[in-house]
């Protein structure tokens, strides 16, 4: 009698196919397609596409992308890892106020926060008029890759600290008694024990870091000032300017990007228990 | 811990010291490795919450330049209204993000259902296919879903606006919902649908007395996630809206770009958290309170 439900997931199925895989496939017959937008007036086969992935400015900012979403990985990875296992430790058993505290900062719009980051990384910003401080001229940050790197970082570390705190909490406690117990001090206990069985939680938080900075746009448009081009910015120049053709080829190179991130994701992590 | 093996007063043998035996003091590492954790979690603090508090700087300014500071002053949160771009933008934002936060809800927790009645082998392929909204480059997903609506653009040349930007919410929101009802759904105990059946309850109505009590939790968590996730989306509103309907990340990006950012959506901003931080703080007041009770109720049987 429980069969009737199972119309109800039926339609769901079909929503998926009609928009996420259907406009994919549609993407790649783009690819190999000549025309203006969507009009179907003039259009013609041709392999010429493939042309703009040997453009030097494609290859500088595919470069910039996987520049810049590593070393924001990798600093998100040391303090995203490093603040989960204090939180971890520390006495606040209470899941729901750690939560809270990382997700409280995403209600704020990201653009804004961009924005804010942006403004004071000026010499003269709203920090310096307050505390009357003179910074000199050349401190500015403004439109460096730095300030590209404190963007990302500072917009997606929660991303990284909530799988690894989540991974954390299901290493069972006992292992690690077991391990101070049988001889190992607290540093052997946590690079043979806790580190390996929490290392799932590094993996999704590092590829949901990863992709978001690879692929953003908005956020090396605001803090890089155009001196920082990243793929995203290029695919999104595409697109506003209705060439759909070489737009969608560097979305499927991104999303063939995406697909081997989820490969190994799912590598480490079969149950899919650290990805929410 | 530097220290030779000392000889026994008593015997003259050799007797082995701690550190003969692999033990090594580590109490000065370990609290210099406590401080920089402390540290840690300290600059993660001010990375999560720095510009939140600039944000509310600014929205107490009374300049509305960005440098210098006039004095405090509240005016900016009566101005949100006054300005018609502002507060249309507000405006479209709400109705989207409820609008899709209720709908994909209410769907979302019926084909939960349905996978948990469903074949184990119906089930995979679907989560499978539930992932890609999930984890896909919002620009790509945002590009696929503009392609596919422009093909409707022939037999409705105004579907760009409310009705994309609020199709392709649902859709990213979804997936959010069926991952966190499903779990709810495998803790119900198998045989309480059963017994509501024999009562002579029709199953369409067990469904609404039954099943959706027990999972209320998995609903919830569901809807406040697909929420969040509306609320501040950019790039695939970006994409699929048209027809002059900007949410307010769209308005806010073409503002940064013509540099005319006004205060005011600083103000709004800060309504906003400080909302969403009143609300989650009861929340966790309630769950606590909660817990409690749960407890003391434990204890008395």
């Amino acid at each position: 009698m429980n069969k009737r439900f199972r119309k109800m997931a039926i339609p769901y199925l079909i929503w998926l196919y009609l928009l996420a895989l259907v406009p994919t496939f549609f993407m790649v017959v783009l690819i190999f397609l000549d025309m203006e937008g969507l009009d179907t007036d003039n259009i013609r086969f041709t392999f010429d596409n493939f042309l703009q992935l040997k453009e030097v400015s494609t290859l500088i900012a595919l470069l910039n992308s996987f520049k810049y979403a590593f070393i924001s990985t990798v600093i998100c990875i040391i303090l995203g890892y490093i603040s989960a296992y204090v939180l971890y430790k520390s006495h606040i058993r209470n899941k729901f106020l750690v939560l809270t505290i990382l997700i409280l900062p995403m209600w704020s719009n990201l653009l804004l926060r961009t924005q804010a980051l942006a403004n004071i990384m000026e010499p003269h910003n709203i920090i310096t008029d307050l505390l009357g401080i003179k910074v000199n001229e050349n401190m500015s940050l403004a439109g460096s890759g730095i300030a590209v790197v404190i963007g990302l970082v500072f917009t997606y570390l929660p991303f990284m600290i909530l799988p690894i705190y989540t991974a954390l909490e299901k290493v069972e406690p006992m292992l690690e008694e077991a391990s101070l117990d049988l001889g190992a001090n607290e540093f052997q206990t946590f690079f043979h024990v806790t580190l390996p069985l929490s290392f799932k939680g590094v993996v999704t938080g590092s590829v949901m870091v990863f992709l978001p900075c690879m692929s953003g746009f908005a956020i090396p448009e605001i803090l890089g000032k155009g001196n920082i081009v990243m793929i995203g910015n290029i695919i999104e120049q595409f697109f506003k300017n209705m060439n759909y053709n070489i737009g969608s080829l560097l979305a499927i190179v991104i999303l063939i990007l995406i697909l081997v991130s989820i490969a190994i994701v799912n590598k480490f992590d079969r149950e899919g228990e650290t990805i929410r | 811990m530097k220290s030779n093996s000392k000889v026994s007063l008593l015997s003259g043998k050799k007797i082995a010291t701690m550190a003969e035996y692999g033990y090594r003091d580590l109490t000065v590492l370990k609290k210099s490795l406590r401080v920089i954790g402390y540290l840690c979690v300290g600059i993660v603090a001010i990375m999560l919450y720095l510009s939140i508090f600039i944000i509310f700087i600014y929205s107490v300014n009374s300049s509305s330049s960005t440098t210098s500071f006039g004095h405090f002053t509240l005016q900016w949160y009566f101005k949100i209204t006054e300005h018609r771009m502002l507060s249309d933008a507000i405006f479209n934002t709400f109705l989207v993000s409820i609008c899709a936060t209720l709908i994909s809800t209410f769907l979302g927790t019926l084909v939960a259902i349905g996978l948990h009645y469903s074949s184990k082998k119906f089930r995979k392929h679907t989560m499978l296919l539930n992932n890609i909204p999930l984890l896909n480059a919002d620009i790509v997903t945002g590009i696929s879903l503009m392609l596919i609506f422009s093909l409707l653009l022939k037999l409705f040349p105004y579907v760009f606006g409310f009705p994309t930007i609020l199709v392709a919410h649902i859709y990213f929101t979804l997936p959010y919902v069926i991952l966190n009802v499903l779990p709810k759904l495998s803790d119900i105990d198998p045989n309480l649908m059963d017994a509501a059946l024999d009562l002579g309850i029709k199953p369409s109505k067990a469904l609404f007395k039954v099943i959706f009590p027990a999972i209320r939790s998995g609903i919830l968590s569901g809807m406040l996630m697909a929420f969040t996730m509306s609320f501040d989306d950019f790039v695939i509103s970006y994409f699929t809206t048209g027809n002059g309907f900007d949410n307010l990340s769209i308005w806010i990006y073409g503002s940064i770009g013509r540099k005319d950012l006004t205060p005011a959506v600083y103000a709004f901003n800060s309504i906003v958290i400080f909302g969403a931080m009143l609300i989650l703080i009861m929340a966790n007041i309630i769950s606590i309170r909660n817990a409690k009770r749960k407890k003391e109720y434990e204890n008395k049987k």
